[in-house]
């Protein structure tokens, strides 16, 4: 094959790559694809979630307080977002950040019952994600790569996210 | 603006009161001194325990908010903000690092170290396009007025010209009185 063929394949090929790749509504952050930090915890009834096991779906890791404003107007958003697709397409974890039991359980009574969380009860899995503030998501890829960061908080029912998130997890 | 002052309110429930507000270059600054009480309150009702809170109460604590409105990277970095009272001399401000050994050697709950940690403006933070950053700042108390020079580096490895915004005539409140 002549170069001319070779090159024009070759960004024939690029050109496809990038129209494939979704484009993030605002306020995500791209991240550079490096492995997600282990997450292994318990949520208050002690049933464990360990995140290497969810490989091969789409995991929004989504840190917490219910001290944090933002953090108290962005809950109630996050149901319309899980109840939008099938965990095994997508699945949200929730981590509080150094909440005791008793904080979490009245919180989340008052705002959104449905929603159940992981504790992180000393802090220290959240430092070791090192989000940018609370609350923080991250979109972990189906290989167990960060692949994303939401800056602060937004409405995650919203159809920009819906659908950024309905294409992103069409493609594994 | 209005996801701004949602992010101040994470930080702090207090009135703004008394406060500085100041827009240059596409970067929003908003700073406010706590009194005593302001942090004690905050502290407490974030779990802290009590001989946390009593170390907290002997230092200044300035809130400070930022979001960039402009369309490049804008750094923050604390190591390079300067404060300094009316003769010109340094005021110490106590990083993280440092209340971290404080936290050890008062033997304070990991939990708590790490909410007192997310209270905190971050020691360095690139803050992309539209981002907003806010938390508190704490330095030695000084005995009078002081100035903060606070510089931004700007553009994606920070060399772009920097964004400089001074304060001037800052005290920390005494007895409960915030000026």
């Amino acid at each position: 094959m002549k170069p001319a063929a070779l090159l024009l394949i070759g960004l024939l090929a690029i050109g496809l790559a990038q129209a494939a790749e979704v484009k993030p509504p605002p306020g995500l952050l791209k991240l550079d694809g490096r492995p997600a930090p282990a997450l292994q915890l318990a949520d208050m009834d002690g049933k464990t979630v360990n995140l290497a096991q969810l490989k091969g779906r789409w995991v929004l890791v989504h840190f917490w307080a219910s001290w944090c404003g933002p953090c108290r107007r962005e809950m109630p958003t996050l149901p319309k977002l899980i109840n939008a697709f099938p965990p095994e397409r997508l699945s949200v974890l929730l981590v509080n950040t150094a909440e005791s039991d008793d904080e979490v359980f009245t919180f989340l009574a008052s705002v959104s019952p449905e929603l159940t969380t992981f504790m992180d009860r000393d802090g220290q899995v959240t430092e070791r994600w090192q989000p940018r503030g609370l609350p923080s998501t991250f979109f972990v890829d189906p290989q167990g790569r960060l692949r994303y960061q939401a800056l602060g908080g937004r409405d995650w029912g919203s159809g920009a996210y819906l659908a950024f998130l309905r294409e992103l997890t069409k493609a594994k | 603006m209005r996801h701004f002052l949602i992010l101040l309110m994470c930080w702090t429930p207090f009135s703004f009161a008394a406060d500085t507000r100041i827009t240059r270059e596409g970067l929003d600054f908003y700073l406010s001194i706590r009194t005593p009480e302001q942090t004690n309150a905050f502290y407490s009702a974030r779990g802290l325990p009590l001989i946390a809170v009593q170390e907290i109460a002997k230092s200044c604590f300035l809130t400070v908010g930022l979001h960039n409105r402009s369309t490049d990277t804008v750094w923050l970095d604390l190591a390079t903000w300067r404060f300094t009272d009316a003769n010109g001399r340094a005021i110490t401000r106590i990083s993280l690092p440092e209340w971290t050994a404080r936290w050890q050697a008062l033997q304070v709950p990991l939990a708590a170290q790490a909410t007192f940690g997310w209270t905190q403006l971050p020691e360095t933070r690139d803050m992309q396009p539209d981002e907003t950053v806010g938390g508190n700042v704490p330095v030695v108390p000084p005995q009078g007025e002081f100035t903060l020079i606070a510089r931004f580096p700007t553009g994606a490895a920070g060399k772009g010209k920097p964004i400089e915004i001074s304060v001037r005539g800052l005290s920390c409140p005494r007895d409960g009185v915030a000026k």
